[in-house]
């Protein structure tokens, strides 16, 4: 029974569960803007590594430069189409 | 065929490494795509017209109720791999099973909440913040969907086959899929709920 559930994957479960806790921080308490959106792009980003490195075995992968390249470039790709779309549709480049 | 003993069933041929990479670079296009709905959200989420802004419309406990379904599946989920690499079929059998009934209890939840944004009169049609809210999230529940489908018939497969190079590698792909759905909602929750919240 006890090899069953590895000790990294628990481990990783409740830590995921506890970043979800401390999500909720920015909901509970009266935070700022900017203070509520860094915490809710920090504990989101460390919740997809988590799931990245341990549950997806990005590591062990022989190819994993390969796929760290692909990561990085889809990324990549999704961010520019985020904030491009907001640099030119919201934040108003044109209008001063 | 050879089959190389060395590392995981499921990378044990050279068609099975492939067949991994191929979905990879297909998830970076499903990143790709994620990108574009969260585009149109952030740019319309102030955009509500007559109908409820994010505040008025989001509650948390149901939010909180489908994260945790969904993070407990990818911790199921996990553990049905690692079951597979163990070579023990009916614990990952158990384990994939679990997954698929937390991913249709997510399921149920969301379309309860669906029905309850309907009812207080938040449709897809009511506002660009409502239409580009509807079209993120059902996207995602549209991927949970056919996830269930696609996991539900490979646990047939197991169970008919056992774990063969081609059952073992379909296994682990599912695995990245569901997990990659995890990912996408914690930003979900994260940048659409608990932001809207905020």
């Amino acid at each position: 029974m006890k090899q069953l559930f590895p000790a990294q994957h628990v481990l990783g479960f409740l830590f995921s569960l506890l970043l979800t806790l401390v999500a909720l921080v920015t909901v509970w308490f009266d935070l700022s803007f900017a203070a509520g959106l860094t915490i809710l792009v920090v504990t989101a980003i460390v919740q997809a590594s988590l799931q990245l490195f341990l549950f997806m075995h990005v590591k062990e992968n022989a190819e994993s430069k390969t796929l760290y390249m692909n990561i990085l470039y889809a990324l990549f790709v999704g961010l520019v189409t985020i904030f491009g779309t907001l640099f030119t549709m919201h934040w108003g480049y044109m209008v001063k | 065929m050879k089959i190389d003993h060395s590392v995981p069933l499921e990378y044990s041929t050279e068609e099975n490494k492939m067949k991994i990479l191929g979905f990879w670079i297909f998830l970076g296009a499903e990143i790709a795509l994620f990108s574009t709905l969260f585009a149109v959200y952030f740019t319309l989420q102030t955009n509500t017209n007559v109908g409820p802004s994010a505040s008025d419309l989001f509650h948390l406990s149901p939010v909180m109720i489908e994260t945790i379904l969904l993070l407990s599946s990818s911790f199921t989920i996990g553990l049905g791999v690692h079951a597979m690499r163990l070579g023990l079929k009916k614990p990952m059998m158990t384990f994939f099973g679990i997954t698929l009934v937390l991913g249709a209890a997510f399921l149920g939840v969301e379309v309860y909440e669906f029905v309850t944004y309907v009812g207080e009169g938040a449709t897809i049609q009511t506002s660009g913040f409502l239409s580009a809210l509807f079209t993120l999230l059902g996207t995602h529940g549209l991927h949970v969907t056919f996830g269930l489908l696609w996991g539900g018939s490979i646990l047939l497969q197991i169970k008919k086959r056992g774990f063969t190079p081609e059952t073992a590698n379909k296994s682990f792909i599912f695995s990245l899929y569901w997990h990659f759905l995890d990912v996408v909602w914690i930003f979900i929750f994260s940048f659409v709920y608990l932001k809207g919240l905020m």
